[in-house]
């Protein structure tokens, strides 16, 4: 009588993992993408720790583990965004600090 | 009320002309320059940034100056010599390319062409002519390249840098390498001037952080820590490294600019190239 019943939970339970990764897939994709175009908006600002902290989470995407991609990812885009915020507040503030300005 | 008048147009005046002038020219960057490095540095002789360390630091002098008896870089200048005097394939020779036959010509180069609108530099011009006789460009950062541009500094030894800002768009060249002097860049939030205006003659780790003024005389360099040849863009490169800022591309257009403006402060000062550096 629990046998359907057990059968429709275990395969409940077994596809959780598939389904959270499915959903981590997605979100490392849109963050990725965000990274690169964030990284790319910072022009001859870039920085190397975004670059390496990218090429690891495509790594880690590349063999499966999307949520440590998706963290990476994350990281990634931090730095991105201040060495965009760098480039425009250096753009402003340089020559202020100019021998001969 | 006519009076009151003329003393505010006056007090104006006065007010803002230091703000028109100041840092209006190439020329009066330079000697800005020249007076921050003299009052920072009242010991040392104007001739002597272009050693860069080695004019700040006494022990670091000696160091160099039991090198200068079998400097490393001598083995780079007769290989340059060589593959500088080796005909092409069409038979030329590098010197076809270059005023006075490329010989004690490095003074002035970075120069700016005002039909191509852009910066040459010399390793820039050796590519060129390569091209123009049918020859594969070289690499930019070491080898074959820093040798023959070693060749060619040898040949200016003593004589004064002399690079000129001709028209606007050598300028807005001259400036874009400005401000990539004075701009802060990669995650350490570094410019050129963190190391090289406000603190030369300071440690950085191991390193001996060398003045602005007379940079870039000295190229191309035997690095101890290469354990060979370099040229200036190869030293770009890994500044922005050290700083966690993606380097530029060697000879690119903002490291040429770069190059550009730096040199210019050097006007007058002497030609040290090929040299050696920790």
């Amino acid at each position: 009588m629990y046998k359907p019943l057990l059968i429709l939970t275990a395969s409940l339970a077994l596809s959780l993992p598939a389904l959270s990764q499915a959903g981590a897939k997605e979100d490392f994709n849109e963050v990725y993408s965000k990274v690169e175009s964030t990284h790319n908006q910072a022009g001859t600002y870039q920085w190397t720790t975004t670059a390496n902290q990218l090429k690891a989470a495509k790594e880690a995407a590349d063999s499966g583990d999307y949520e440590k991609a998706l963290e990476m990812a994350e990281q990634a885009l931090k730095y991105a965004e201040q060495s965009l915020e760098q480039r425009k507040q250096q753009q402003e503030k340089w020559p202020a600090v100019a021998i001969g300005n | 009320m006519r009076i009151a008048k003329v003393i505010l147009v006056a007090v104006g005046a006065t007010l803002t002309a230091p703000l028109a002038l100041a840092g209006d020219t190439p020329e009066e960057d330079r000697k800005e320059t020249v007076e921050y490095f003299q009052q920072k540095f009242p010991d040392v002789p104007l001739e002597e940034f272009v050693n860069g360390q080695y004019a700040l630091d006494e022990d670091r002098r000696k160091q160099w100056e039991s090198m200068s008896d079998f400097p490393p870089f001598e083995f780079a200048v007769a290989e340059g010599q060589e593959m500088f005097e080796t005909p092409f394939a069409n038979g030329k020779t590098y010197a076809s390319c270059f005023e006075n036959d490329g010989i004690g010509v490095r003074q002035n180069y970075p120069y700016f062409d005002t039909e191509k609108k852009e910066v040459i530099t010399l390793e820039l011009a050796i590519n060129r002519c390569r091209e123009a006789n049918g020859e594969e460009p070289l690499k930019w950062k070491k080898g074959p390249i820093a040798s023959i541009s070693a060749y060619m500094a040898s040949t200016s030894a003593g004589k004064k840098f002399d690079i000129e800002v001709p028209n606007d768009d050598a300028l807005a060249a001259y400036q874009a390498g400005k401000e990539f002097y004075y701009t802060r860049r990669g995650q350490l939030n570094f410019s050129c001037a963190s190391c090289h205006v406000q603190n030369p003659g300071n440690w950085i780790r191991a390193d001996l952080l060398s003045p602005m003024l007379g940079q870039v005389a000295n190229f191309p360099v035997h690095r101890a820590k290469w354990g060979e040849m370099g040229t200036l863009h190869r030293r770009f490169t890994g500044c922005n490294r050290n700083v966690r800022a993606v380097p530029l591309e060697a000879q690119g257009e903002e490291y040429r600019n770069l190059e550009y403006f730096m040199t210019y402060l050097n006007n007058g000062l002497p030609v040290v190239g090929p040299a050696t550096r920790p």
